[in-house]
């Protein structure tokens, strides 16, 4: 028991088992990551204790950000491309672009996560979204320092636009009581 | 990179020569595994399974009235950063403070705050909070309030405007 052992020079471990196995979490890893699009705006979240996890799709977004800038989103391109057909293509077209411009800044809208949108255009975004796709989960994103009334216009929105039920995107906070 | 032993130990190869197959050739995996290794840790430590965590929140429709007794509503108006006011029925104001000074970080409401929630709902069950936050305040107080709700287990609460009679009932508040 207490026998020294010579040390083992040169000694050979098979590694094929350990090799394999990293290689399996690799390619788990490398499927499974999305990376995350550059975002528009930062956005500080707010704290919360709630644990309900946000659906991954069918989400219009509407984004808020610190200096009361509103940015619009839609989960599915489909829902995006009709969008764009309803309500910025009109726009375009009176602004007098060609067919081809046209073309590419839906080619640009339909891979943008986010939009820039007005107060005053967001309702009728809201509610062409809607149109688009029913079973929409409106959700706000807003900053933590962006103000009430910011916020409260785009609830009053949702409210008309008969989006009764909404989620707001918070952080989990660490802190226990 | 590789390298290739070949088990009679004969050295390089000659160009153009046909050569038999080697049986039994040893191939140093060393680099690959190495190659392998930091892109798994480069993978596992960049993936966080983020899904973000949100609150749910039910407003009525536009259209509908609930009636409740005056008595039985409490009206919570959260004035500017700092201060909370609290009336109940027709009563003048209150004024509690909101966070906690002592709380730099501002995560929870101040156990004032708190405790009167607690203690109003309590004693009184049919109890209907309105909530009113003026424009001067932040999202994150309608956020930390409605939290603090949610934790306490209050559902009876809803979210009014904040209008210029509020900001009059708070000048007489004590």
């Amino acid at each position: 028991m207490s026998r020294i052992k010579a040390k083992r020079v040169g000694f050979r471990i098979d590694m094929t088992p350990m090799v394999d196995v990293a290689f399996l979490l690799l390619t788990f890893f490398m499927l499974t990551t999305k990376f995350r699009p550059p975002e528009v705006v930062k956005i500080d979240l707010p704290s919360s204790h709630s644990l309900l996890k946000l659906p991954e799709s069918d989400v219009l977004t509407v984004t808020v950000s610190r200096d009361n800038t509103f940015f619009m989103g839609v989960s599915s391109q489909q829902s995006r491309e009709k969008i764009f057909n309803a309500v910025v293509k009109s726009k375009l077209q009176t602004a007098g672009f060609s067919a081809v411009a046209i073309a590419d800044s839906l080619k640009n809208f339909k891979l943008a996560e986010n939009f820039r949108v007005e107060l005053g255009e967001l309702d009728k975004f809201v509610v062409m979204a809607r149109f688009a796709n029913q079973k929409l989960r409106p959700v706000i994103r807003a900053d933590a320092d962006a103000g009430f009334d910011a916020v409260n216009q785009v609830i009053k929105i949702y409210k008309k636009a008969n989006l009764l039920t909404f989620n707001l995107i918070t952080v989990l906070e660490k802190e226990v009581r | 990179m590789g390298i290739v032993d070949s088990p009679n130990g004969r050295g390089h190869k000659k160009k153009g020569r046909r050569q038999s197959k080697r049986i039994g050739f040893h191939l140093d995996m060393t680099p690959m595994v190495d190659v392998a290794f930091l892109l798994l840790t480069f993978f596992m430590l960049t993936t966080t399974f983020s899904k973000s965590n949100t609150m749910e929140i039910n407003i009525p429709p536009e259209k509908t009235e609930v009636r409740v007794a005056e008595n039985n509503v409490m009206t919570l108006r959260i004035a500017d950063d700092a201060m909370a006011y609290y009336s109940i029925g027709e009563n003048a104001p209150r004024r509690i403070p909101l966070y906690d000074t002592r709380d730099t970080r501002r995560l929870a409401l101040s156990g004032e705050l708190r405790q009167l929630l607690r203690q109003q709902t309590k004693s009184n069950e049919k109890l209907v909070i309105v909530v009113k936050i003026s424009e001067k305040a932040k999202y994150r107080h309608l956020v930390d309030i409605i939290d603090e709700l949610n934790l306490m287990k209050i559902d009876r609460f809803s979210l009014d405007d904040y209008t210029e009679q509020d900001a009059l009932e708070i000048k007489r508040a004590i």
